[in-house]
């Protein structure tokens, strides 16, 4: 692609480039979704994008997995405190059965949030940080760029961390699958918008 | 350094009532050398220890009408209104509290790591007709088994080995498993694939089971050497535990001699045996520690429960996060507070949980003036908002001017009289002014038009654009309330020996580094108040019927403590 030669010459847009996106049929993403940056932004199977969220690609590759939730006022792949490097080679990656709360933030480099992860209200998820399976984020708590955080982690309380010995991954992913079909009735979905 | 906020506390008359009414408190050899003029006269020093415990802001203080006096949390007499379990906001009968105990029964619970509510979940996935296309159904009850769940930190009572088999009477439920008691209904729990607890010591593993046991096991003992020996003595004092035929023959024979003896010969009783297995309640401190030390190898420091986890725990003892079960929630209450000469109520809640107002409330503030604070800076006008100077400090020996502003919530108009000490107790003493001791504050009248303020306010913006600084002339004043100067001198941080004329003879001098908060000019403030109100309510008949208009003229004094700022330190 060329996007690579693109993004050094042009100047940064307020508003940004219309991204290049990649939608399975299955989604659901609402019209008033923001999706910018000159990276690929792809979504598989099932997953929903609330409206006005932001997936921002300028400083890499966003991948969404299967029956992921995007919330409101969310900012997935934003720039982080330092400029984005080159050498990253994927902004963010979000894995299966992801939810990402309302007004939470994703740093954009190389950040992996892996399967069943849930990033609280208003918590951060610092550039290049590494979430294992089934983490917990609590509202507004903060992961640290770089930040590897094991399976099963549950950040709580300042930053506090224990392990989620519930066992309830199955339980979770069902859960998940019947929230989004509410979902898929309740919002409007336009996929056509994003697409050239 | 960190900003500062002016402050007033005002001082509750109860620190006098404590020390007058226990003057053998203070030890006669040192105090009373030190300080033998503990007169009157003898200035209020607000860094003493004790008047922590008597200084309030106005807002925590109460008053009582009938007295004429100010009240503070700690000496008000409290009275329980309602007892209620702050989660699900049920009453709870003080007669349930005194059986049931302190917590709620109703299936409230917090949990052990967070302190967040617990909610019953199901472990298992709710059955097939929640496929994904029928999602939103009246959900079918789920299948057991049930566990507590917290869903800020996802514990879950799981975790410790502990399931549930129907989502109803959970702390029935968990109090079975947890004492022990009942193997029937334990091994009922235990029948769905919920085996309850982890390991076969579930038996007597709380303190309520063990003490339970315990108190069972020496009551039957009692009951047998009772049966047993004819001294119908030990019936009565069983209870207290002098039951022991030998604790009972000993202290008889301190007050008869051998005269028991006598009169009893050798019916020797059987002794009672003291608990010593298990299932009296006996369980002897476990000195082999290597599990909890193969525990702490394993799991390491997160594998331990915090201070405030452990602290939280109904049961004491717990030091690994195994050992952390849910708390039943704590009932708290609302109460009422009476003066404590007169035993008229100051404040009485609404006795409804859900209703937080109150029926009775008499604080402070409304009867005795607030004091606002603020630093008087002359290059300003005062109709301009003060720019932030909360956060600036004093400087030493630099003469400082504070505004006080006096405001008056009653419907009289009080006449204000204040005494300061001219420098301020303590190590470094500032000198202290008051430019204006003695004034009047208008009442908070009800019937004033609010035209006629406003009118007045402005005209007072206009003319008095830069008012002077008088002795014995308010700087400002308005509706109620009235602004009057302070000057302070700042002494110097610095800490020297004082020239040997100063020094009072035998007066050891305190040359130690400045202790916490020592850099913040206080001044104590005695302030005496004056108004004529319409006399008691209480002599309708007679004074009442014969002048309607009799006024009473009353008075409150008290001290207080003002709080200007921080002296710099250089
Ligand atoms: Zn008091
Ligand atoms: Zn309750
Ligand atoms: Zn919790
Ligand atoms: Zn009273």
């Amino acid at each position: 692609m060329a996007s690579n030669k693109r993004q050094s010459i042009l100047p940064r847009v307020q508003a940004g480039p219309k991204a290049p996106v990649n939608f399975s049929s299955s989604i659901t993403i609402a019209d008033t979704a923001i999706l910018t940056g000159n990276h690929t932004i792809n979504i598989s199977s099932d997953s929903v994008i609330h409206p006005r969220s932001k997936l921002d690609s300028s400083g890499g590759r966003v991948t969404i997995g299967r029956r992921c939730i995007v919330h409101e006022r969310t900012h997935v792949g934003a720039p982080g405190p330092a400029p984005p490097s080159s050498s990253a080679s994927f902004g963010v990656l979000l894995e299966d059965y992801v939810t990402v709360e309302v007004a939470a933030v994703i740093e954009s480099g190389e950040t992996t949030i892996a399967e069943g992860c849930l990033i609280g209200i208003g918590a951060r998820i610092g550039k290049g940080a590494q979430l294992g399976k089934h983490c917990t984020i609590t509202a507004k708590s903060v992961v640290s760029p770089g930040e590897r955080v094991p399976d099963y982690t549950v950040v709580y309380s300042n930053g506090v961390r224990r392990l989620d010995k519930r066992g309830v991954n199955d339980l979770k992913n069902k859960a998940q699958a019947r929230q989004i079909e509410v979902l898929r009735r309740l919002i409007p979905s336009n996929p056509a918008k994003f697409k050239d | 350094m960190a900003s500062f906020t002016p402050y007033s506390y005002i001082q509750c008359p109860c620190f006098d009532a404590t020390g007058q009414a226990r003057p053998s408190d203070e030890s006669p050899s040192a105090s009373s050398s030190d300080a033998p003029e503990s007169d009157d006269d003898h200035a209020f020093d607000p860094r003493s220890p004790r008047s922590n415990y008597s200084l309030y802001p106005i807002e925590h203080l109460l008053y009582c009408v009938d007295c004429n006096q100010i009240r503070c949390p700690r000496c008000v007499a409290e009275e329980l209104v309602t007892i209620y379990c702050p989660s699900c906001l049920f009453e709870v009968g003080s007669s349930s509290v005194k059986t049931e105990g302190n917590r709620c029964t109703r299936s409230c619970f917090q949990c052990p790591v967070c302190i967040g509510p617990l909610a019953v979940q199901s472990l298992e996935p709710a059955p097939e007709s929640s496929s994904l296309l029928t999602a939103d159904n009246a959900a079918p009850p789920a299948p057991g088994p049930w566990a507590l769940c917290c869903s800020y930190c996802n514990w879950s009572s799981s975790e410790i080995g502990i399931k549930f088999d129907k989502p109803q009477g959970i702390f029935g439920q968990l109090a079975k498993i947890r004492d022990g008691d009942g193997h029937g209904d334990i091994s009922v729990a235990a029948v769905d694939a919920a085996p309850t607890k982890k390991s076969g010591d579930a038996e007597a593993d709380s303190t309520k089971s063990r003490f339970a046991l315990m108190r069972s096991f020496y009551q039957s003992q009692l009951a047998n050497s009772n049966s047993t020996s004819s001294g119908n003595l030990s019936g009565t004092l069983g209870e207290y535990g002098y039951g022991s035929p030998t604790a009972l023959s000993r202290i008889m024979s301190l007050y008869s001699g051998n005269g028991l003896a006598a009169l009893k010969p050798k019916s020797r009783p059987t002794e009672i045996r003291e608990a010593d297995s298990f299932k009296d309640g006996f369980r002897p401190s476990n000195l082999d520690e290597s599990s909890s030390i193969s525990a702490l190898r394993e799991n390491g420091y997160d594998g331990t429960v915090t201070n405030s986890q452990a602290t939280s725990q109904v049961d004491e003892g717990a030091r690994f996060v195994e050992d952390l079960w849910p708390i039943p929630h704590l009932l708290r209450s609302k109460r009422a507070k009476r003066c404590p000469v007169c035993r008229h109520i100051l404040s009485k809640p609404e006795a409804k949980v859900n209703n937080t107002r109150w029926r009775i409330r008499l604080v402070a503030g409304n009867y005795i003036p607030s004091i606002s604070i603020k630093p008087l800076n002359p290059t300003d006008t005062p109709g301009l908002p003060v720019p932030d100077t909360s956060s600036l400090t004093l400087t030493p020996l630099k003469p400082t001017q504070y505004l006080l502003t006096f405001k008056n919530q009653m419907f009289d108009q009080i006449k204000v009289t204040l005494a300061t000490p001219a420098t301020t107790p303590g190590r470094f003493a500032s000198r202290v002014t008051v430019l204006c001791p003695q004034f009047t504050i208008d009442a908070n009248a009800e019937d004033y038009d609010i035209n006629e303020a406003l009118k007045d306010d402005r005209r007072q913006d206009k003319e008095e654009a830069a008012p002077q600084v008088e002795a014995g002339k308010p700087w400002e004043r308005g509706r109620n309330w009235v602004s009057i100067v302070v000057e302070v001198i700042p002494s110097s941080l610095r800490i020297e020996p004082k020239p040997a004329i100063l020094r009072k003879p035998g007066e050891a001098e305190d040359l130690g580094p400045l202790k916490e908060d020592e850099d913040i000019l206080e001044i104590p403030m005695f302030v005496r108040l004056e108004w004529e109100s319409e006399a008691a309510q209480d002599q309708v008949g007679s004074t009442a019927s014969k002048d309607k208009e009799a006024k009473e003229k009353r008075e409150l004094a008290y001290w207080c403590v003002l709080g200007l700022g921080r002296i710099s330190q250089d």
